[in-house]
């Protein structure tokens, strides 16, 4: 754990209860810095992917690379004026507080790339994500109302639609792997995986959870609550400025953990031979990574009816059928 | 369940996905479209009397704007009615340059229309895709003409200046980039995706009987089964003298106008290969005074535009402007097509077929 880490390092310096007190700073400042690099630097990755896969360079004038090209966004979008008007001011500014902060509190419980690399530790993190993600819904729809807009209100309403139809899937799919290890704690997952990985086991589990994952977090084919051709952004379309820039960032930190999921999930997490774990995890991250970015810029969008369709036919079914055949594994 | 309420949503004018200026007036029920209700005329500029204040010579830089996608066909349009009306025979190597240049401008009206109605089904790779291959044409028209939206390359007689040296390989070679990006790329990205194809199929069915009752022509008529191009049916520039096809579709849905459109490409890729290949020598225009009077006569030209059969009603009456200029438009008619097209669909199904009719709202509006 990160937080043991350095409480021990400072209470060698100082003594007890002013060390405590150091140590929390220091711990919340990294929290800080660490969750807002992850998404910002996912971010590039995927302006930049697109960008390659469009013909285009994508940024590069910001720093090397055009590294920092997200931070002068981010700055830009904190000096926008506030120009929204007819709004219902509570649920237009808690929306986007809650679901960054939800977001963001992903990335304190998800060990990042080793054993006891988190800041909050709970035996039950697996379940706690799933219950931030889960919580999306519900803003869409408080956000859909709030903005007093007719486009954000079907918007809302198709998120609202397509979240509760797609996280029974996902919700399935994350007892199967529970139920396989017995456990809903991360760590003790992917340490189970050290001998085999549970992709063996569970293949079409992973698809059905990269899907339903894509779906939840409305990512591109999955973003009709979005649509940005019929509806303008859908529930964001009174959003600018930093409160738009929250849901960006809210946005790029659940892609971050679906793929990290994944990786622990399925793919042994940082387990694996001849080099460290950590640059194991890195690697499988950024592979799983690469392949949820992809269809965003190569599929269209499907209709919402043909969504919702396919989420209760197909996806459910199916991770139903795979949690049965994991019950029997482990009975037998 | 309570009492269902029916919200009225504004789609356009400034509507962001919208082609143009239209705008769309539809009774929602949840997701569903039960009423619409086309309203055109935004974009209306007088272009039908701005002729009647004109020489017959300077009547070219509205024609570019009318249909600004596809601006040289409107251009060689005018240029027939006015060499007809004024009897102006034209010399063999103009009309082989204006068949290659209204065949370039075809296919990048198709290209942009490939491109945004990818877009309109959320593809936005598509769009980026058929702009990269469209800037290749782009950049042949401004070396050609000079100008690149609105080139102003046709005048009465022929065109202002000649081919520069060297333009024809160059554009064998565009055609043939065009050609491999259009048979293994577009079709990865749109013919063989299945998303694109759950959600164009069976979507914005127009009937052989809507064809008629509305008088729609071009692409949209051709996808609806009706064999029907004025290039072939009465011919005008070159296109008697190369070989294509007309490529037609039976269901009448949003995809077979996707389908007929690419496969138009392919046809026009052919008819410039052919034009270059005979391309004969000789002088490159007629040279004509720049103010003309033309007796008193009607004239009337219907040409293949990318969008349909484009015509232009001249009456003149013996002085140096016309005294009436009529324009008809091919999207004008499919424009009215919507309003029985656009009910009983999801919303998310606007877009598509508002794109598969490929409107220009400057053409319309006039």
């Amino acid at each position: 754990m990160i937080s043991n880490y350095i409480y021990s390092f400072v209470s060698k310096f100082v003594f007890s209860p002013l060390s405590y007190i150091i140590s929390f700073i220091i711990i919340a400042i990294l929290a800080v810095m660490v969750t807002a690099l992850i998404p910002l630097f996912i971010g590039w990755v995927d302006r930049k992917y697109a960008a390659r896969i469009e013909s285009r360079y994508g940024p590069v004038y910001v720093g090397p690379f055009g590294l920092l090209q997200n931070f002068a966004d981010l700055t830009k979008m904190l000096g926008k004026r506030f120009i929204a008007t007819n709004i219902d001011w509570f649920s237009f500014n808690f929306t986007p507080i809650a679901l960054a902060t939800s977001s963001f509190a992903m990335l304190l419980i998800i060990p990042l790339g080793g054993p006891g690399l988190e800041f909050i530790s709970i035996p039950y993190s697996l379940l706690f994500i799933y219950t931030l993600l889960a919580i999306s819904p519900l803003l869409l729809l408080v956000a859909g109302w709030g903005e007093n807009n007719k486009y954000a209100l079907i918007g809302g309403f198709r998120g609202a639609a397509q979240i509760i139809s797609y996280e029974l899937a996902l919700i399935v799919v994350l007892s199967s792997v529970a139920l396989l290890s017995g456990s809903y704690s991360i760590n003790s997952i992917v340490s189970n995986q050290s001998s085999i990985w549970y992709i063996a086991y569970l293949p079409v589990t992973m698809i059905v959870f990269i899907i339903a994952g894509l779906a939840i977090i409305e990512r591109e084919p999955f973003d009709v609550p979005e649509a940005s051709q019929e509806l303008q952004a859908g529930w964001k379309i009174e959003y600018s400025g930093i409160r738009y820039g929250l849901f960006l960032i809210g946005d790029y930190v659940k892609v971050t953990v679906i793929a990290m999921l994944v990786t622990y999930l399925f793919l042994g997490g940082w387990n694996g031979p001849f080099i460290p774990g950590i640059l194991w995890f890195i690697i499988k991250t950024a592979i799983v990574l690469m392949i949820i970015l992809t269809p965003r810029w190569v599929l269209g969008r499907p209709r919402i009816d043909q969504l919702i369709k396919f989420g209760w036919n197909w996806l459910l079914p199916l991770a139903v059928l795979n949690l049965i055949l994991v019950e029997l594994l482990v009975v037998l | 369940m309570g009492k269902e309420k029916i919200m009225r949503l504004n789609f356009g004018p400034v509507h962001p996905a919208m082609h143009g200026v239209l705008k769309v007036i539809l009774d929602v029920k949840g997701d569903t479209v039960i009423k619409a209700q086309t309203e055109i005329g935004f974009l209306h500029r007088a272009s039908e009397k701005i002729a009647e204040m004109r020489y017959f010579s300077n009547y070219y830089p509205i024609m570019d704007k009318l249909d600004y996608v596809s601006a040289l066909n409107m251009e060689i349009l005018y240029a027939s009615v006015v060499e007809k009306a004024a009897n102006i025979e034209i010399p063999p190597r103009a009309v082989y340059i204006r068949t290659i240049m209204a065949e370039i401008q075809r296919i990048m009206s198709h290209l942009i229309f490939i491109g945004s109605f990818g877009e309109d089904i959320g593809n936005m790779t598509g769009f980026i895709w058929a702009l990269r291959e469209r800037e290749l044409l782009m950049n042949i028209v401004e070396k050609v003409s000079g100008g690149r939206l609105a080139p102003m390359y046709i005048c009465n007689g022929g065109m202002f200046y000649d081919f520069p040296q060297g333009i024809e390989e160059e554009i064998l070679k565009v055609l043939s980039v065009i050609e491999n990006k259009v048979n293994h790329e577009y079709n990865a990205m749109f013919t063989k995706n299945q998303i694109f194809l759950s959600r164009t199929k069976g979507i914005g069915i127009i009937t052989t009987d809507m064809i008629k009752k509305y008088g729609i022509t071009g692409p949209i008529a051709r996808a609806s089964g009706i064999n029907r191009d004025l290039r072939k049916v009465s011919p005008y520039l070159a296109y008697d003298k190369v070989d294509f096809d007309i490529p037609t579709e039976k269901e009448g849905d949003t995809y077979s106008r996707f389908v007929v459109r690419i496969r138009e490409v392919l046809e026009s890729i052919k008819i410039i290969r052919q034009c270059i290949k005979d391309l004969p020598a000789g002088p490159y225009k007629t040279v004509v005074p720049w103010i003309i009077r033309i007796p008193k006569k009607d004239t009337l030209v219907k040409q293949e535009s990318p969008r349909g059969e484009m015509g232009v009603f001249l009456v003149t009456d013996g002085s140096d402007k016309p005294y009436r200029l009529k324009l008809r438009s091919p999207t004008f008619f499919a424009i009215h097509a919507l309003q029985e097209l656009l009910v009983n669909i999801k919303i998310a199904d606007i877009f598509v077929i508002v794109a598969s009719i490929d409107p220009v709202m400057g053409e319309v509006d006039r």
